[in-house]
């Protein structure tokens, strides 16, 4: 500590007061979030109020309950898992094998597939999305979650293997190869060797894909026209779009559904920072 | 290399590899063949189109809208990147100082860019409501403005206003990544210096900028590249207006094939944004190649 506070050069007070200053800055830093789950507690005057409160005068859940029973929450935040869990399951399947193959493998072929895994992640789905509409509307399955599911793999699973490559390079040679001496085949081995190993990684990009697929936009809108299969993203956008929103609900709507992702993102936050921190610079 | 079974290595690179030239390397395809082509709704399905050769591209370029976006989408991922690592990287010293807490708390930052875009863009068109906003009730508390700014109504505003979002969506992201590139660099080198009379400015400029020089390349272009996807967080807030002075040239794009039903004009802006957008991975994979040699 004594050096980094050297190497940097220490602000005159050090220790604890730092803390207090960053956690202040932290604070207001998050404070549309905050502002975000109180505006749900306010009711339609308050939310309208002039000046704003900053603690709601009488915190209730009329918005709340309003989203519920009007706006089909639960039918909205079904189809977000419906789409976001499979994605996540298929990602991780052809992640862990490309990975793997990839930090295994030395030669061409792979640098090729390498490049090509990081050129493809980069393009916005914006403008694959005309394409996507017509290949599932050939395909006949425009209106159905498989094409959802199906589009936003091709990015999540970019994403996974170019932060799971480097990952499985620090699987150690070693105990694969004493996995061979005992017999087991080059699968076998994948399977109780290294994938157990890399238990915490695939939990970690598991999440981020978990996240990136239940707030997927842009293919729920263009993919689903029937209201009954839309994600909640397309339901909080068709409730923002109108002329005059009701904000207290829109954010009532918004809060029920990140609060998951939040709590995932508390629980796993050291594990979430280290992984991507690894992953994305080499 | 073991000799066990390496063609079972070739079939796990093939699959996701496939996939991905399946669902991305061929819509892409695709879009620049619609590109050249005649496309409507009521031949979208087709497969032979009408060939129009690069009548589609000359009208995007005849288009107003399409260069006040093209100044709009340079404007939008320029200022997002210089804020995002000028911020970030100022985030990133600051908690580098290792007091009590410091790790926790810098990654509580990532809480912003954990949400779903489409809710970031939800939550600031409400804080940035012209009326009940509370972004204008604290302006002008603060006396820092005596009118209530029209945030996303104005049309001078409105690319500020969203480029703010985005700004603090996307700034803890690289703060994080630039956090790291700053734990690797060696500490002798800091202690030499300090021994040499380098004081804090001096070991900066002399040492930790250069030494974060090819993350913050690789940083850059991640940036420009999520940037370029801020599809979802300006469609929520502003739709790209009024009169397409938030737009950008993805959402612009989407808007030609879906809202006017143009989907060659639409394909054809497309690539232009793909022209851009390839550009920048290239740089990417080039860092990414020239780490892995030094590092």
């Amino acid at each position: 500590m004594s050096l980094t506070l050297r190497r940097l050069g220490a602000l005159p007070l050090g220790g604890w007061p730092v803390t207090v200053i960053a956690a202040l800055g932290v604070g207001i830093y998050l404070f549309p979030i905050y502002w975000m789950l109180i505006s749900g507690l306010k009711d339609s005057a308050e939310i309208f109020a002039n000046p704003p409160t900053f603690v709601p005068r009488a915190p209730s859940l009329a918005a709340f309950e309003y989203v519920f029973v009007r706006e089909n929450v639960l039918r909205y935040l079904r189809n977000s898992l419906v789409i976001a869990i499979p994605v996540m399951v298929l990602t991780l399947v052809l992640g862990s094998m490309g990975a793997y193959a990839m930090s295994r493998l030395r030669n061409r072929v792979v640098d090729v597939a390498i490049v090509v895994v990081l050129l493809l992640q980069v393009f916005p789905e914006a403008l694959l999305a005309t394409p996507m509409f017509i290949i599932f509307r050939t395909l006949d399955l425009l209106n159905t979650f498989t094409a959802v599911i199906l589009a936003t793999t091709s990015k999540t699973l970019a994403f996974a293997l170019v932060i799971l490559r480097p990952m499985f390079r620090q699987v150690p040679v070693e105990l694969e190869e004493a996995s061979f001496v005992d017999g087991c085949t080059r699968l076998q081995t994948f399977r109780l060797v290294v994938l157990p190993l890399m238990r915490v990684p695939l939990i970690v990009v598991g999440t981020l894909c978990f996240v990136q697929a239940y707030g997927q936009f842009v293919y729920g809108l263009t993919l689903l026209s029937q209201q009954e299969l839309q994600p909640a993203t397309v339901g909080i956008y068709s409730f923002v779009g109108a002329e005059y929103a009701d904000w207290h609900r829109v954010m009532a709507f918004s809060s029920i559904f990140v609060l998951p992702i939040l709590a995932i993102f508390l629980a796993m936050q050291r594990r979430i920072v280290s992984g991507l921190t690894a992953g994305a610079l080499k | 290399m073991p000799g066990s079974q390496p063609a079972l290595l070739y079939v796990f690179l093939a699959l996701p590899v496939l996939y991905l030239v399946g669902f991305v390397g061929f819509p892409i395809a695709y879009n620049l063949m619609m590109s050249v082509q005649e496309v409507n709704l009521g031949n979208i399905t087709e497969f032979a189109r009408p060939f129009v050769g690069l009548d589609n591209y000359r009208t995007v370029l005849a288009d107003e809208s399409f260069r006040k976006v093209l100044v709009n989408t340079l404007l939008f991922v320029g200022f997002n990147v210089v804020a995002q690592i000028g911020i970030g990287l100022a985030v990133a010293l600051f908690f580098a100082q290792g007091f009590p807490g410091a790790g926790f708390l810098r990654g509580l930052l990532l809480c912003s860019w954990m949400l779903p875009a489409l809710v970031v863009g939800a939550l600031w068109k409400w804080i940035f409501a012209t009326e009940y906003g509370v972004a204008n009730y604290v302006l002008q508390g603060l006396q820092l403005t005596g009118s209530p700014i029209h945030w996303l109504s104005d049309p001078a505003v409105a690319l500020t206003s969203v480029t703010l979002a985005n700004i603090w969506f996307g700034m803890p992201f690289s703060m994080i990544l630039i956090a790291a590139a700053l734990t690797a660099i060696p500490k002798e080198q800091y202690e030499a210096a300090s021994l040499d009379g380098a004081g804090a400015g001096a070991r900066f400029w002399y040492i930790t900028l250069p030494a974060l020089r090819p993350a913050l390349l690789a940083v850059a272009s991640l940036v420009t590249i999520y940037t370029m996807r801020a599809f979802d967080l300006i469609f929520a807030m502003t739709q790209g207006g009024p009169l397409d002075a938030s737009n950008v040239l993805p959402l612009l794009s989407y808007q030609f094939s879906f809202n006017q039903f143009d989907f060659g004009t639409g394909s054809a802006m497309g690539s232009f944004a793909f022209l851009i957008v390839f550009a920048v991975a290239l740089i990417y994979v080039r860092t990414l190649k020239h780490e892995e040699v030094a590092g």
